[in-house]
């Protein structure tokens, strides 16, 4: 299916282009980058329905891997590949200068790879493009506080990817090969040693500072807070889920070892236990959601830890419901990005923005009937199943996570609610019916939550089937 | 003098671990951004090196065919690849880092990273309109003009 | 204290690292894919620099994300340098003396030659698109520091820039559309060691390296502003 690379390379293309098509006619240039993106969302959907819910491939210069690379996409990459250019379109910023047109085109290009690759060095240079492009973005709003915190991300970048390198060296010097399916034919021989297990924890940090792991996330705070609100959106919502895709290819196929799964749940929790920590001392409504952020990837960490299906299924339903919730607090707190003492009385002003807070905020600590208690009762069940000592501990630490989680939050509802008088600027419209289209689809899912779960229970089969992996990539090609 | 290639390899793969816990070191506790940049530097060329020594054969030649009968062993072609490529990863990093710390000199005045800490943070307080933590470095901070935001049409504002 | 931290975890590191390195087979590693792809480039791909074989052939689209990765931190560089867009002011620049603008003048057109050499060669010696890209630059920001009257053209290069770039992907599509995968070699590829071989990988070349050339020449031009 030679057309998957489309959805990567057009984005890139029109990246390139945009300066040159705002000389030929500045009006053509506004929709450019908006017209690529419905382009690409279009491919993916073509290619997900011809490929009748069956894996694709396309081999790059038609060499058949190892030898070459390949593309992989099986319906969670596509899931994923689908994602990154609509929530694009739907956050496209404000800003209508041409560079951070083709900053946003090159992201969702590099996301695109990033989602379908199948080999290992690729997807470190996917990685990195994203990095840049990201890094773009943030210094887009031009402030010296988004230049300070944007340098500080780039060295944590900079040396996550030092990392990231040293483990792909570690990799190949043990088996001579990047392909993933190929190191999930070698890694058992090769890989199931300390060397593998350190290469794994190098790959880790390296790739896990844009999935926000706990010793890499000293960024994140100030980044999300000086950046404009809707690039704070794409961030926390699709490039850290990405992130958290690549890291589990990586789990599944080449390291599917019970310490590189116990080195995930120490670190999801620590992640977890600190984010929701600093968030209930937050002061401001930016860095409270981003610590929150913090705290729910550290949750994800803690959900990919799991073996077996029972992982892969709570893994998939947290990052979805942190896909719905976060972007849309984050167009909440456009407007709301004072402090938090300032936001008493705002519920009144500004009802639908209110209710649509608390809506989150009851998803996100996991009232039932919302789709975020399913998550988390999906991942307590999951870490119940396992009789470690370490699985007790996360299961107890969740849950009392989860109380402070709901003290800070229904803390900043009940403020939102008081009976005092509030000068606030009212919500944007188009912010406003973003954050209400992600409230209705979250309210939307809740009827057909047995649906979606057997279709995340077929999609966490599909993905965990790693004989079907390698035989479809080395097999033959398509 | 010839090193023989055990020697060689062993002197050259020391130096790349080495080089890489030099910029980590630098990393951890330099405070002028330049020196931060230059350590992340050090560090991102001594994992190419590490990279590149991952392809070496010994008693074997450069990939590349120079038309005479094939020379027995080359060394591994893909790694030196790799490395092409990290290493203009590395050169955008490092010019990235450079344009903005020109800009955050010009607005902050200094390159210090535990006073520009706490510069940022008291401009995001600023902008967030609550009081930033206390500080001795700088008590009387005053933004520089210009990068303070528009007044905010905000309730009983807390003064900066 | 936290230095003293930060100090003992980099320590650490560098012992654990030393301890890998000690363990990792160097000079003996296994060379599965490596030993086929120098067994089959000169059949397949038909270029005597098997490492621009694997870069532009076997392992195109990562090139691809190379050149995008050059791209992206230059235009990212640019905005944040000069926000407003459009021509910067001009600073007044002091003269830069007799010993710069002779050696410029005298060195401007052999870089470009050279340059050049390296970008056309690159299948043939070491070299390519990146490497000759970095000299023509070179070439031009030596010119621009000495005489401050002679400015690069920020639009000229970016769309030398972007032109470049849409050819790259242009000859990769155009294998896509002819049939084949995206980034498949074209053309003939002829005699090993001659200038003309090796298919459309000289044309790849080509256009990395005058991209890079532009774009580090831009990316310099700002820096100095």
């Amino acid at each position: 299916m030679n057309s998957l690379v489309l959805p990567v390379v057009l984005p890139l293309l029109a990246a390139f282009l945009v300066q040159p098509v705002r000389h030929v006619s500045s009006g053509l240039a506004r929709w450019f980058g908006p017209a690529v993106l419905v382009l690409c969302a279009g491919l993916l959907t073509n290619i997900a329905m011809t490929s009748d819910a069956n894996p694709v491939t396309a081999n790059i210069g038609g060499f058949a891997p190892p030898l070459g690379i390949v593309f992989y996409a099986d319906s969670l990459a596509l899931l994923f590949a689908l994602v990154v250019p609509l929530f694009a379109l739907l956050l496209w910023p404000r800003a209508s200068d041409d560079r951070v047109s083709a900053l946003i085109l090159l992201l969702v290009g590099s996301g695109t790879g990033l989602a379908i690759s199948g080999d290992l060095f690729n997807l470190f240079v996917f990685y990195e493009l994203l990095s840049i492009a990201c890094i773009g973005l943030v210094a887009s709003s031009h402030t010296p506080r988004a230049y300070a915190a944007t340098l500080r991300y780039l060295l944590i970048s900079g040396f996550g990817s030092v990392l990231a390198l040293v483990g792909i060296t570690l990799v190949y010097t043990q088996t001579g090969s990047l392909n993933l399916a190929h190191l999930s034919e070698l890694a058992p021989v090769h890989l199931a040693n300390p060397l593998g297990l350190a290469a794994f924890a190098c790959l880790l940090i390296g790739f896990g500072v844009k999935a926000e792991l706990f010793p890499v996330n000293a960024w994140v705070a100030e980044v999300y807070a000086t950046a404009p609100k809707r690039v704070s959106a794409l961030l926390a919502g699709v490039v850290s889920n990405l992130a958290i895709l690549l890291l589990l290819r990586l789990l599944l196929l080449v390291f599917d070892q019970p310490e590189a799964r116990q080195i995930l749940l120490v670190l999801g929790l620590i992640g977890l236990a600190s984010g929701e920590l600093a968030a209930w001392r937050a002061r401001d409504l930016p860095r409270m959601l981003a610590f929150s952020s913090i705290g729910q990837l550290g949750l994800l960490f803690i959900a990919m830890s799991i073996p077996g299906e029972m992982g892969l299924i709570a893994a998939l339903a947290v990052a979805l419901h942190h896909l719905l919730l976060k972007p849309a607090l984050f167009l909440l707190a456009e407007r709301w990005s004072g402090s938090l003492a300032d936001l008493a009385g705002a519920g009144r002003r500004a009802p639908l923005a209110a209710g649509l807070f608390t809506l989150f905020a009851l998803s996100l600590v996991g009232v039932p009937p919302l789709p975020g208690f399913w998550a988390k009762l999906v991942l307590l069940l999951g870490l119940a199943a396992q009789d470690s000592a370490l699985a007790q501990t996360a299961i107890a630490g969740v849950l009392l996570i989860t109380v402070v989680e709901a003290h800070y939050l229904f803390r900043l509802v009940g403020l939102l609610f008081t009976k005092t008088e509030h000068s606030s600027v009212p919500h944007r419209g188009g912010d406003l019916a973003l954050a209400s289209l992600f409230g209705v689809l979250l309210l939307a899912s809740m009827p057909l939550l047995p649906a979606l779960a057997d279709g995340l229970a077929w999609m966490a089969g599909q993905v965990a089937d790693v004989g079907a992996y390698r035989a479809l990539t080395l097999g033959g090609a398509q | 003098m010839t090193l023989n290639p055990p020697d060689l390899i062993t002197i050259l793969a020391a130096g790349s671990v080495g080089l890489i816990a030099i910029g980590t070191i630098g990393l951890a506790v330099s405070r002028h951004l330049l020196r931060l940049v230059l350590a992340l530097g050090l560090a991102e060329a001594g994992a190419n090196l590490l990279l590149v020594l991952a392809g070496y054969r010994w008693d074997a030649v450069a990939p590349i065919l120079t038309g005479a009968a094939p020379a027995g062993a080359m060394v591994d072609p893909i790694p030196q690849a790799l490395v092409l490529t990290s290493i203009v990863i590395g050169v955008g990093v490092q010019a990235l880092a450079v344009a903005l710390m020109i800009r955050i000199k010009a607005a902050y005045g200094t390159l210090d990273i535990r006073e520009l800490k706490v510069l940022l943070e008291r401009d995001i307080c600023a902008e967030a309109g609550i009081v930033p933590p206390s500080s001795i470095h700088r008590p009387n901070y005053q933004p520089p003009p210009g990068t303070a935001l528009p007044a905010r049409v905000a309730s009983t504002g807390e003064s900066a | 204290m936290h230095k003293l931290a930060s100090l003992l975890f980099a320590l650490g590191l560098a012992f654990l690292l030393m301890g890998l390195a000690a363990q990792l087979p160097l000079g003996a590693t296994p060379m599965g894919i490596g030993a086929d792809i120098l067994q089959r480039t000169p059949s397949e791909i038909g270029s005597a620099n098997i490492v621009t074989a694997v870069v532009l052939a076997y392992r195109g689209i990562d090139t691809l994300g190379e050149l995008t990765i050059l791209f992206a931190a230059a235009t990212t560089a640019g905005m944040v340098l000069s926000p407003a867009g459009g021509a910067a002011v001009r600073k007044a620049r002091e003269d830069a003396g007799l010993v710069l603008r002779a050696g410029s003048d005298l060195l401007f057109p052999l870089l470009l030659m050279v340059g050049f050499y390296i970008v056309l060669h690159g299948h043939l010696t070491p070299g390519g698109g990146f490497q000759g890209g970095v000299v023509l630059a070179a070439a031009f920001f030596v010119s621009f520091l000495a005489r401050a009257e002679k400015q690069p053209s920020h639009s000229c290069l970016s769309l030398i820039e972007a032109v470049a770039g849409a050819a790259f992907i242009g000859i990769g599509l155009a294998a896509l559309l002819g049939g084949g995968a995206f980034l498949q070699p074209l053309l003939e590829t002829g005699s090993v060691g001659a200038l003309i071989s090796a298919g459309s990988l000289p044309l790849l070349y080509l256009a990395v390296g005058l991209k890079v050339g532009a774009e580090l020449a831009s990316l310099l031009a700002h820096l100095a502003e």
